[in-house]
C-alpha cells in the first residue's frame, strides 16, 4: 500500500457541533495520530470555502484519504465526495464521522460528547485506511416518468414533463383526476374558482398525447433503480426512469374530538362539507333553514398534542375565505370565528386577513392547549341549534356562542395509501406518515432513494400554489436528469473473489434480488452488478470471505470497530 | 435525564450496528429533534442489518464493548426486503454462541427502529445503557488478555 496520508476535518457547524464538542482540541489531538498529515477544524466544512480547504490540502499535502467529522453522512457525504473528486482523488477515499446528529445534538455533557466524537473520528481514520477506489458506473435513463396520484400536484408535474415531450404514466387510485381540489369551491386569497383552475389543467392532461392515464388503479410492486424502474399495470409491463409520488392528503376525522360532537350533532359540519354547500350555493342547516349564525372553529386536529402537533397551513385562510363568502351570500347571518392563533403567512394573505377582519365577523380566541370549546345542542328556548361554550382567551371569561351551524376547520393528514406506497417506492415517512424529503432546505423534493420525488401534501400540509411549485420543481429535476442522458448509480455492490469462493452457493440463497448466479464451469458464484443493490447480506453469510460488500468490507468495518476502542 | 447512568462508577461503552435506511435515519432524527440520550453508544453504519456479520459483534466484544446493539428496519420494512429476517436468525445463534464465550446474553440486543422512531431510539439507548450498567463492565477483553 502506498504511504497513507490522511486529512482530518472537524466541522463546528456554526455552534451546532462546537457548543457540545471541543472541536479545536480534537483537531489538535488528531493531528498527532499516525498517518494524519493535517487535521483542521473549521466553521462550516460543507460551505464552499470549507470544501476548498479540503481540495487545497489534498493537492498541497498529497493527501490520499479524507475524514470529515461533521453532520450525518446521509446529509453531506455526496457533497464531500464531490470535493474529493474535484481535487483529483477517488470519491470513495472519504469517510465521515457523524458528530452532529449522533453526538453533539443528543448529548448534554461536553466532556463525554468530546470523548465520543474522538472515538468516532478515530474509527473513521482506521476505516478510511482500507477504503478502495471505486469506479463510477452510469446507466442510460429511461425518459418516461411514473406519477402516483392524480391530484393537483400529480397533474401539474405530469403536464410539465409531457409538455417537454416526455412520456408520463399517471396513476390514480380513485375513478377521477383532480383529488381534493374537486371538493373545493373558491381558492384564497383571490377567491378564484378552484373548478376553473382544475378544469383547465384537466382538459390539457386528458388530451395530452404524452400522458397515459390509469384510473381506478393501484400501483403494484416496483423494481429497478433510477433510470430503469419497472412495474406492471393491468398486466402490462411499463418502464420508466423516475417516479413522482403525489398521494395527497386525508382530511382529519373530526369525530375523534369528543368536545365537538361531530357525527352526533347534525349541524356540526367539516370544512369540506361546507365547501360542498358553497359549491351548490345552498347554505342550509340540516332542517333546511337558513342559518342565522355560523361559527367557525379553527385547528381541528391540528396543533394539538392529542391529535396532530403540526399546523395544517391552509385552515386559517380557508376560514377567512368562508367569512367573505358567507358575508356576500348571507349578509344578515352573524359569523363567529373561533381561532387559537391566526396564521396568515404567504403572498397577499395577511392583506386578505386584514380586509376580512373589517367584515361583519366576531373573532374569538380559544385556548388550544388547555381546553377546547364544547359544542352542545341548544335548548328549545335558545332560538338557535347549537351552543359553543368555552373560555375566551383574551377576555378570560367563559362565554356561550349561539350558532345554527358550526364549521370545523379540519386539518390534513397523510393519505391512508401513503404507507403502502412508501414500501413500494422505497421512501421513508416521518412519525406522522408524511414522506421525508432528502433535505428540508437543500433538497426538498427529492428523497433518499434516487429517482423518487415527493410532491404536494403527501410530503407535508401545504396549499395549492406550494403544491404546484413543488410539482414543477420535481418535474424540472427529472428533466435535468433526462437531459444528462445517463445517471451514476450506486457502485457499492457486492463482489465475489473467485479464488476464495468454495462454490457453496449460500450467497445465492440469501440474495433478495437474485443478483448472484452460479458459474457451473468455474464452480464459483458471480454477481450481476446491475441487479445488486449492495445490502451486503451475502458478505455476512459467506463462510470463506469471498463475497465482499464494496465500501462495507469486513476489514473496513472491523477496523472501524477497532478504532472505536483505540483511545480509552 | 432520568435514565442516566451513574457516571462515577462505570461508563459503559456500547457499539451499535444500525442499518442505513431505517435505524440510522431514526438515530439521525433523534438528533434533529434534539432528543437526549446517554453518550455510551458509538454507531457503526451498515447498509442493512443483514450485513451484520457475527464476527462484527464478536470483534466489538473483543475490543472491549460492554454491550452490542443491532438495529434494523421493522419486519416487512427492510429496504432490501428481508435482510432483517436474516439478521434475526443470526442474532438467535449469536446469543447462544456468546454464552459459550462467557458473555452474558443480555449484553447483545436486537431491536427494530424505523426512520421515524427517533424517540424510541433515544429511549432504547438509555434503557440498554442502564441494563449494561447493572451488568457491570464486560470481562471479555480481560479474559482474552489473560489467556493470550
Ligand atoms: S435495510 Fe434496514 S434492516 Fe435491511
Amino acid at each position: 500500500m502506498k504511504e497513507l496520508r490522511i486529512g482530518v476535518y472537524v466541522c463546528h457547524c456554526g455552534t451546532n457541533i462546537a457548543a457540545m464538542v471541543d472541536v479545536e482540541k480534537l483537531a489538535k489531538e488528531l493531528s498527532e495520530v499516525k498517518n494524519v498529515i493535517v487535521a483542521r477544524d473549521y466553521k462550516y466544512m460543507c460551505s464552499d470555502p470549507g470544501q476548498d480547504l479540503i481540495i487545497k490540502d489534498i493537492q498541497e499535502h498529497k493527501l490520499n484519504r479524507i475524514v470529515v467529522a461533521a453532520c450525518s453522512p446521509r446529509m453531506h457525504e455526496v457533497t464531500f465526495r464531490k470535493a474529493l473528486e474535484k481535487a483529483g482523488l477517488n470519491p470513495y477515499y472519504l469517510e465521515m464521522a457523524n458528530i452532529r446528529e449522533q453526538c453533539s445534538w443528543v448529548h448534554t455533557n461536553r466532556n463525554e460528547a468530546t470523548i465520543k466524537a474522538k472515538d468516532l473520528i478515530l474509527a473513521a481514520i482506521k476505516r478510511v485506511k482500507w477504503h478502495e477506489p471505486l469506479d463510477k458506473r452510469s446507466v442510460p435513463i429511461n425518459e418516461a416518468t411514473l406519477i402516483i396520484g392524480g391530484g393537483i400536484s400529480g397533474i401539474s408535474a405530469a403536464l410539465e414533463l409531457a409538455n417537454a415531450g416526455k412520456k408520463v404514466y399517471l396513476v390514480e387510485k380513485s375513478n377521477k383526476l383532480g383529488g381534493i381540489m374537486n371538493q373545493i369551491d373558491l381558492t384564497f386569497p383571490f377567491l378564484n374558482s378552484a373548478r376553473q383552475i382544475l378544469d383547465r389543467k384537466l382538459s390539457e392532461v386528458v388530451n395530452h398525447p404524452n400522458i397515459e392515464i390509469f384510473l381506478n388503479t393501484e400501483i403494484g410492486e416496483i423494481f429497478g433503480y433510477i433510470g430503469n424502474f419497472e412495474t406492471q399495470i393491468n398486466g402490462n409491463k411499463i418502464v420508466f426512469g423516475n417516479i413522482i409520488v403525489a398521494t395527497g392528503l386525508k382530511p382529519f376525522d373530526a369525530s375523534r374530538i369528543p368536545e365537538y360532537g361531530y357525527g352526533k350533532l347534525p349541524d356540526v359540519i367539516t370544512s369540506l362539507e361546507f365547501e360542498n354547500m358553497l359549491k351548490s350555493g345552498d347554505i342550509k342547516t340540516k332542517s333546511g333553514k337558513q342559518p342565522q349564525s355560523i361559527a367557525i372553529i379553527h385547528c381541528v386536529g391540528s396543533r394539538n398534542e392529542k391529535y396532530n402537533v403540526y399546523c395544517s397551513r391552509v385552515c386559517c385562510l380557508t376560514a377567512l375565505k368562508y367569512i367573505n363568502q358567507i358575508n356576500s351570500v348571507l349578509p344578515e347571518t352573524s359569523i363567529f370565528d373561533i381561532y387559537a392563533d391566526m396564521r396568515t403567512f404567504g403572498k397577499y394573505c395577511e392583506e386578505f386577513y386584514s380586509s376580512t377582519s373589517r367584515k361583519n365577523v366576531t373573532f374569538l380566541v380559544f385556548d388550544q392547549k388547555n381546553e377546547l370549546p364544547k359544542i352542545r345542542e341548544a335548548s328549545s328556548s335558545d332560538k338557535c341549534n347549537l351552543i359553543i361554550n368555552f373560555r375566551e382567551k383574551l377576555s378570560g371569561e367563559i362565554i356561550e356562542v349561539p350558532a345554527d351551524m358550526v364549521i370545523l376547520m379540519v386539518g390534513m393528514e397523510a393519505h391512508e395509501a401513503a404507507k403502502e406506497v412508501a414500501h413500494k417506492v422505497g421512501v421513508s415517512m416521518c412519525g406522522n406518515n408524511f414522506y421525508i424529503e432528502r433535505h428540508p432546505k437543500l433538497d426538498p423534493v427529492a428523497t433518499t432513494t434516487d429517482g423518487v420525488y415527493v410532491v404536494g401534501t403527501c410530503q407535508a400540509p401545504k396549499d395549492i400554489p406550494d403544491s404546484i411549485s413543488q410539482a414543477k420543481a420535481a418535474a424540472a429535476r427529472i428533466l435535468a436528469t433526462i437531459e444528462a442522458k445517463t445517471v451514476d448509480v450506486e457502485v457499492t455492490t457486492a463482489f465475489i473473489n473467485e479464488d476464495l469462493c468454495c462454490g457453496c452457493q449460500t450467497c445465492i440463497k440469501v440474495c433478495p434480488y437474485s443478483a448472484i448466479s452460479f458459474d457451473a464451469v468455474k464452480k464459483v458464484s458471480i454477481v450481476n452488478e446491475v441487479l445488486c443493490k449492495g445490502c451486503g447480506t451475502c458478505a455476512a453469510a459467506c463462510p470463506t470471505g469471498a463475497a465482499k460488500a464494496k465500501h462495507f468490507t469486513d476489514v473496513q468495518i472491523l477496523s472501524q470497530i477497532e478504532g472505536l476502542f483505540s483511545y480509552a | 435525564m432520568e435514565n442516566k447512568v451513574n457516571e462515577k462508577i462505570f461508563k459503559p461503552k456500547i457499539v451499535g450496528f444500525l442499518c442505513n435506511w431505517c435505524s440510522y435515519t431514526g438515530a439521525d432524527l433523534a438528533g434533529t429533534s434534539r432528543m437526549k440520550y446517554d453518550e455510551s453508544i458509538r454507531v457503526v453504519r451498515v447498509m442493512c442489518s443483514g450485513r451484520v456479520d457475527p464476527t462484527f459483534v464478536l470483534k466489538a466484544f473483543k475490543e472491549g464493548a460492554d454491550g452490542v446493539l443491532i438495529c434494523g428496519c421493522h419486519p416487512r420494512d427492510c429496504h432490501y426486503h428481508e435482510g432483517n429476517y436474516k439478521c434475526l436468525r443470526r442474532y438467535h445463534l449469536l446469543k447462544k454462541y456468546i454464552i459459550q464465550m462467557g458473555i452474558e446474553p443480555d449484553r447483545l440486543r436486537l431491536e427494530w427502529i424505523s426512520a421515524s422512531e427517533g424517540a424510541e431510539f433515544a429511549k432504547l439507548v438509555n434503557e440498554f445503557t442502564q441494563k449494561i450498567a447493572e451488568l457491570g463492565p464486560s470481562k471479555v477483553k480481560q479474559n482474552i488478555e489473560t489467556f493470550s
